[in-house]
């Protein structure tokens, strides 16, 4: 099966739930999963409990990632949404979700017990960390709406909400190497000719940049 | 001056964006030990919103031929979905033998302790396969996800993948037909309007009864 991009496998995922095709539906989250195995794989390996914290030992990367992957898989009971920014925020949400499961593991058999690492779950009770980003990312994108700028919305909805994130960087130099990151799919040394600025500056502002729309998408509050 | 871990995170990236299949481990190692915590949120950072490569056919079928994809993907084309599957690795995260989710099932759904045997059978029907999830009730999904400490949406949803979904029945009637089958619905109508030896009680319910 050749290389589909995300966008088109979640498109074509939704629109076969819709005219109620689930054999095709299934396939298509088949595909995407089989795309982002290397996203689950290694937030897993770089996942860590806390900042500057442990994260899961080497030897039950394993465990977690398969863990991992198969809470992917069942994500495409729920999951109806076109856009692949969207799709990014659930699957950390999941993924992250299940290495945090796998911190609980020296507390088996102690039920409610306190600490950061012992949220409860209720049932669909769950807020993600990107929930408050889109919100307001869906808010904007109504208001624009409301406003019969269509067409705007039309391309903020093309672009995604990574776009949308990358917009709301302050610092001019970080938000130009990202667009050239995340949406040109620039390499470094092609973003250091393109700006002409040296690779030392790249690296600078990828990393610089990386982190606010990190910071940005998971702290955003309208 | 750039430090050594922005440079391997933006190497990380361009690896990442080239379709190389960078793997974490690798950078994480080209750093000073001192900065490998940060350089791993960095690279979390980039991943949650990194857009996916475009991966070659040789690559996509080293992924699927991946241990840990094959066996997902094979368990969600099980005739009971992705819930086998992913109830067996939840329990065995937490070190749980099915008696003792049962137990704290029975509990957790306030029913007699001697309901705990009983509901780990179910259990047992659930792992192997032999058992509907669609008629699993939305009590025991509720019990499940507090005992296994995962969201109910994730379980219910592992239930709703593949499986389960029968093919319709294509009949073509022979003249004989009717002749040839009316014994056999003898048969099930007795065996229908026969007494069980046991009756039916709210484990049974719960397990059997749907959502």
């Amino acid at each position: 099966m050749p290389f589909e991009p995300d966008h088109v496998l979640l498109g074509k995922f939704v629109d076969a739930h819709e005219r109620g095709d689930l054999a095709d539906a299934a396939e298509y989250w088949e595909r995407l999963a089989v795309n982002n195995f290397d996203r689950v794989k290694n937030t897993v390996k770089g996942f860590r409990f806390s900042a500057g914290g442990p994260g899961i030992p080497p030897d039950e990367h394993g465990s977690a990632a398969s863990e991992a992957f198969l809470r992917v898989i069942a994500m495409s009971a729920a999951f109806r949404k076109r856009e692949t920014g969207r799709f990014y925020a659930a699957l950390a949400t999941c993924v992250e979700n299940a290495c945090r499961d796998f911190g609980r593991k020296e507390l088996r058999h102690q039920k409610r017990s306190a600490g950061s690492l012992d949220r409860t779950y209720e049932p669909d009770g769950e807020a993600g960390p990107f929930d408050a980003a889109l919100a307001a990312y869906d808010a904007d994108l109504r208001r624009q709406t409301e406003e019969a700028l269509e067409a705007e919305a039309a391309r903020q909805e093309a672009e995604g909400l990574v776009a949308w994130g990358i917009a709301r960087i302050k610092n001019d130099t970080y938000r130009e190497v990202l667009e050239l990151t995340y949406l040109h799919k620039l390499s470094g040394e092609a973003i250091a000719d393109r700006l002409a600025i040296s690779l030392d500056n790249v690296y600078q502002r990828r990393r610089r940049g990386i982190l606010e729309l990190d910071r940005i998408l998971r702290e955003h509050r309208s | 001056m750039s430090t050594d871990r922005e440079q391997v995170l933006s190497e990380f990236v361009d690896a990442w964006t080239a379709g190389r299949r960078p793997d974490v481990d690798d950078y994480l190692a080209r750093v000073h030990e001192a900065d490998r915590e940060e350089l791993a949120a960095e690279l979390t950072a980039f991943l949650r919103f990194a857009p996916t490569p475009e991966y070659s056919d040789e690559a996509l079928e080293t992924i699927r031929a991946d241990p840990i994809v094959a066996e997902a993907l094979s368990a969600a084309g099980g005739r009971a979905g992705l819930l086998p599957a992913l109830f067996m690795r939840l329990r065995a995260r937490l070190g749980l033998s099915n008696a003792e989710v049962a137990g704290e099932l029975v509990q957790s759904l306030s029913l007699p302790a001697d309901r705990a045997p009983k509901t780990a059978s179910y259990l047992d029907r659930l792992e192997r396969g032999e058992l509907e999830p669609s008629r699993i009730s939305g009590r025991v999904f509720d019990a499940l996800a507090r005992v296994l400490r995962v969201p109910r949406s994730e379980l219910e949803g592992a239930g709703d993948v593949g499986g389960w979904a029968a093919p319709a029945a294509a009949f073509r009637a022979t003249d004989e037909a009717a002749d040839e089958a009316a014994p056999h619905l003898d048969l099930l109508a007795r065996g229908l309007s026969t007494p069980g030896a046991a009756a039916r009680d709210e484990v049974d319910d719960l397990f059997l009864g749907g959502r």
